[in-house]
């Protein structure tokens, strides 16, 4: 079942000399449970294809659809709603509520949605992080990977379709990366969600089922779980 | 590009947006110090025109010298003007009268009339021989009498010296309002005149010498000379101080020009205070949003000294633009209230110059503006020159204070929730903004009350103030203006209100065991529906409809405190029989004063049926807009000539001019502190959601509706102003309730009442100031994509 559905996005800032064309004709869709890590280099639009998908921006033309949903026919406040619920965000900057403990941060899209949290939930997602001695914590009292696994509870409790992450591990080190990652895979596995993760990290990316590399605003599928050994260690090669 | 401060100018040209509010409030700071100062110029140049007119333009009297000394003094090069002047019969005591009518004749040289009391010739010229006179305008009015024609005064013996009318002049106040004419002779004239005295000194003839000076800033050394040159007492030299005082030229007037400039000084250091508050506000919040932009700077070499040199003049910069244009606009909101003074009170304001420019307003803009922005570029500068390099680099430069203590949910959802939080966390933060609120507010609420102040003090404004009276010649006569006048004159169309009080004068009471003495006022239907406002305690309607009942007046202003209080009854003798009276209730005021014994107010009937007396003593008249000179004249002729016919409507016109001006200041200085209310307001919002900013972002990101954002940034400014407001109350109604006391209590007893509308005012003008200062955040952060927010780096 097709989670994700990007067709010909175009995204172009600027007007005139200094117009940039920073996503050239994208098509590509991912299914559900699938965990596709996005490599490029910087400023190729690795970022501007995230921030299309999850409705930060709005591209210049074609079409985003999550779950059959046409993002960009919704209304602000609607697709404000639809984001909220369906799709997950980590930031490479953790963006987290500097005033809210852990446990308020991981429950702050319920909040937002005026919803009384499921108790349950809260503890298992807690527990699969492995937060439970930190919940009454503030941010600044936890590790840069202790914030991560936080954003990621968020991504996580309101059990979305899709969870975009944007160099999830770009502010850790190797250890917590990797910690990160497998509880990234873990989590979306034990609920079936669909992982699209930025990275700069080959060792990363080769742990994902498929992988899109993005050059000069262009896609390019590297291949699915079954081909990637060979395409993408061909890509590296190269 | 030749020194790194060049980057100012590219870097403004670049963001042009972004000092616009700085730019806003460096104008609105010189703006309101140049209209104070204009306004208080203003308010020394109306004075000083009302005195001209009111006392003349003199500065100096000089008694008890020769003629010869006096031609000597008048050819000193600093003397303008010198005229001798005198008068007889000025108290009214000597019998002089023209036509039955009691005179004040005035001797004196024909400078007089044409420098001293300029324009006071209406028609015709200053009688050249002894046997010419120039009289009042009434006397044309009431006798009917031409240039040339014949006038004879009576003395009090009978004889009648007749003269030739050369001229007429205006009428003065106290020719109205006491009923009299004036009679002017020239010098030769009037020592002629002067009975009982031959070839008299100048004091013989009840005469001194007038002296008005060329140079302004030299009267206090001339005066001092010619004091020492003719060894002249400081009892011979007598000093115009309110003149002198708003020339600066006076050593005990002096204090009321300095009063007026220390107010505007004062003013002006509250109003530099909120200046630098809302422009520090305002720079900080651009600074604020600029940090990563000074860490860039600091990480490609600039020191922090140098980043605070370019803050200061960066800050110095908008000044260029600010400074001139706040002083053109100061100057056009000067002559603006120079023109409404002028619309509100021409008789007073009429000559008041039309486009005039006050330099002391211009050089304090400018002082006061430059000083300003200094001052309140300094915590910015330090702020910008602390931004981390490292923070820059690494894009952590918004990061805020670190948070200890969580957002608590317990009562409000999470929006609301983080917007308190936001407020409260920081607790210098709030003291600062919620003091920025607070100081508004106990500013206008402490101003307030100089309103009060000014109702009380200006006797004109009281609701029952005549423009003209018909009276009995003296209160031996009480009692005897006839009751059928009355209703002749309310069918006048001229008249508005006409009110008629009885008197009985010194009647002897006891009251709680004391003896003392008492006057006896009547009042109408109309002057006890007045009367409620200045109702201490008590009932009105008791005294109304209740024979037998009456009013006290408490009188501190004569430092004579009833001791008589509401419920006790006064035992009163009229015409020799002793009879009660009881107290229903006490007023502060009335149109009567006394400093000899107590007032008592009573209905009419009361009084008719104490004293036996119907007719008033006094019947005073309102008159409608349109009323014109021939209705004075139609009422006068009703009157008929047997009573005093008093026309205050000069006097009146008087108070209400200066009544005018006060309110003009005062009134706007406290729009102003409304327009710094709202200015500081708009800008503590702009510079928290400025700080903010990518914070916001981050939580659109993760999925925050604009909605509940401006609900977020809407409880945080409410927090603000539910601290600054409740706090700003409490003090200002304190300091107002105090200041009350002290300016009205203290002397008129009226007590002190919360001043509900001015506090609703101020409130609703934080409430709207609120809303103005959400709005454009709100539309800003909406405005803005989310990505923009989250990666802001200006």
């Amino acid at each position: 079942m097709e989670i994700l559905q990007v067709n010909n996005l175009c995204k172009t800032y600027g007007k005139g000399e200094t117009q940039v064309n920073a996503l050239k004709n994208v098509s590509f869709s991912l299914e559900k449970g699938t965990f596709c890590a996005v490599v490029g280099a910087s400023g190729s639009g690795k970022s501007t294809l995230l921030n299309c998908i999850g409705a930060l921006d709005t591209p210049t033309s074609g079409e985003i659809r999550i779950d059959g949903h046409n993002l960009f026919t919704l209304k602000e406040k609607e697709r404000t709603i639809f984001r909220r619920r369906n799709i997950g965000f980590i930031f490479q900057s953790f963006q987290l509520v500097a005033e809210l403990t852990v446990e308020q941060n991981i429950i702050f899209p319920l909040l937002l949605d005026y919803c009384k949290p499921n108790s349950a939930a809260v503890e298992e997602t807690l527990e699969i992080l492995g937060l439970q001695d930190r919940r009454r914590h503030l941010p600044n009292q936890l590790s840069g990977g202790q914030q991560q696994r936080v954003a990621i509870g968020r991504a996580l409790i309101t059990k979305p379709k899709l969870i975009l992450a944007d160099e999830p591990t770009g502010n850790l080190d190797s250890h917590n990366s990797h910690e990160v990652l497998d509880l990234l895979i873990k989590a979306s596995r034990h609920y079936q969600q669909t992982i699209l993760m930025i990275t700069h990290n080959n060792a990363l990316a080769a742990s994902a089922d498929r992988v899109l590399r993005v050059m000069d605003g262009f896609l390019a599928d590297l291949g699915t779980a079954g081909e990637k050994g060979v395409s993408y260690r061909d890509e590296k090669l190269s | 590009m030749k020194n790194y401060l060049d980057l100012i100018p590219l870097y403004a040209k670049a963001h042009r947006k972004q000092n616009r509010m700085s730019v806003f409030c460096i104008f609105l700071s010189v703006l309101l110090v140049t209209t104070i100062f204009g306004m208080a110029d203003m308010y020394i140049q109306s004075q000083l025109l009302k005195t001209k007119q009111e006392d003349g333009n003199w500065h100096i009297m000089l008694n008890n010298i020769s003629d010869a000394e006096a031609e000597l003094i008048a050819a000193r090069p600093e003397v303008n003007v010198l005229s001798c002047y005198g008068t007889l019969n000025y108290q009214l005591d000597m019998g002089y009268q023209i036509a039955g009518k009691d005179v004040v004749i005035c001797g004196s040289d024909e400078a007089f009339l044409e420098e001293i009391y300029a324009d006071s010739i209406s028609e015709g010229s200053f009688p050249q021989t002894k046997q010419e006179v120039l009289v009042s305008d009434n006397v044309k009015r009431d006798l009917g009498l031409n240039i040339g024609s014949q006038i004879a005064i009576r003395d009090g013996r009978g004889t009648e010296y007749p003269y030739t009318i050369s001229g007429f002049a205006n009428d003065l106040p106290m020719i109205l309002s006491k009923d009299i004419y004036g009679v002017f002779m020239n010098t030769a004239a009037f020592r002629a005149f002067y009975p009982d005295v031959v070839d008299g000194n100048p004091d013989d003839y009840d005469s001194c010498f007038m002296v008005q000076f060329h140079n302004h800033r030299t009267i206090r050394q001339t005066i001092n000379d010619i004091k020492v040159q003719f060894q002249l007492s400081d009892e011979q030299v007598g000093e115009q101080a309110m003149l002198l005082g708003l020339l600066g030229q006076s050593d005990e007037g002096n204090q009321f020009m300095m009063m007026i400039y220390t107010a505007a000084a004062v003013l002006s250091s509250l109003v530099l205070l909120a200046g630098i508050f809302m422009i520090a506000g305002s720079l900080n919040s651009t600074i604020a949003g600029r940090t990563q932009f000074f860490g860039m700077l600091r990480c490609v070499g600039a020191t922090p000294w140098q980043i605070m040199r370019l803050v200061h003049r960066e800050a110095l910069s908008l000044c260029t633009f600010a400074i001139p244009a706040s002083i053109l606009t100061g100057m056009i909101v000067i002559w603006v209230l120079c023109a409404v003074l002028r619309a509100l009170s021409p008789f007073y304001f009429a000559t008041m110059p039309a486009f005039a420019v006050s330099l002391p307003s211009i050089t304090a803009g400018i002082v006061i503006g430059i000083l300003t922005v200094l001052l309140a570029s300094r915590a910015p500068a330090k702020k910008a020159s602390k931004a981390s390099p490292l923070a820059a680099v690494t894009g952590n430069a918004n990061h805020l204070t670190p948070v200890r203590r969580a957002a608590s949910m317990t009562f409000c959802k999470v929006d609301t929730a983080l917007g308190i939080h936001h407020a409260v966390t920081n607790p210098r933060n709030l003291l600062l903004v919620s003091a920025s609120f607070a100081l508004s507010i106990i500013l206008f609420l402490s101003f307030s009350t100089t309103i009060d102040f000014m109702r009380h003090a200006l006797k004109a404004l009281h609701p029952w103030s005549p423009d003209i009276s018909i009276m009995c010649e003296d209160a031996a006569s009480t009692c005897t203006v006839d009751r059928s006048l009355r209703t002749a004159l309310e069918n006048h169309p001229a008249v508005k209100h006409v009110y008629g009080r009885m008197f009985a004068y010194n009647l002897p009471t006891v009251a709680n065991g004391k003896e003392n003495k008492a006057v006896l006022i009547s009042y109408d239907a109309q002057q006890f529906q007045w009367a409620k406002k200045y109702l201490l305690n008590g009932s009105l309607k008791e005294v109304q409809t209740l024979t037998g009942t009456g009013l006290i007046v408490s009188a501190p202003q004569y430092d004579s405190y009833t001791e008589i209080q509401t419920g006790d009854t006064v035992k009163l003798t009229v015409n020799g029989q002793t009879t009660e009276i009881t107290i229903a209730g006490m007023v502060s005021e009335c149109p009567f004063n006394t400093a000899d014994g107590d007032i008592i107010l009573c209905s009419e009937d009361t009084f008719c049926q104490l004293t036996g007396m119907e007719d008033y003593t006094i019947i005073d008249i309102q008159l409608t807009r349109q009323a014109a000179d021939s209705d004075i004249d139609a009422i006068r002729a009703l009157a008929g000539a047997e009573y005093i016919f008093s026309d205050q409507r000069m006097h009146k016109q008087s108070v209400l001019g200066a009544n005018y001006s006060f309110k003009l200041f005062i009134y706007g200085f406290l729009f102003l502190i409304a327009i710094v209310t709202v200015c500081n307001i708009i800008n503590c919002v702009a510079m928290s959601v400025e700080a903010r900013m990518k914070q916001y972002g981050g939580l659109r990101a993760i999925g925050m509706s604009d909605g509940q954002l401006a609900k977020m940034i809407v409880a945080e400014t409410v927090s603000y102003a539910a601290v600054g407001g409740i706090s700003g109350t409490v003090l200002g109604l304190f300091l107002n309730k105090k200041l009350y006391e002290f300016l009205v209590t203290y002397r008129w007893n009226d007590p002190w009442q919360l001043p509900a509308g001015e506090l609703c005012l101020i409130l609703v003008t934080v409430a709207v100031s609120v809303v103005l200062a959400i709005y454009n955040p709100v539309r800003k952060i909406r405005k803005m994509s989310i990505v923009e927010t989250t990666t802001m780096a200006i």
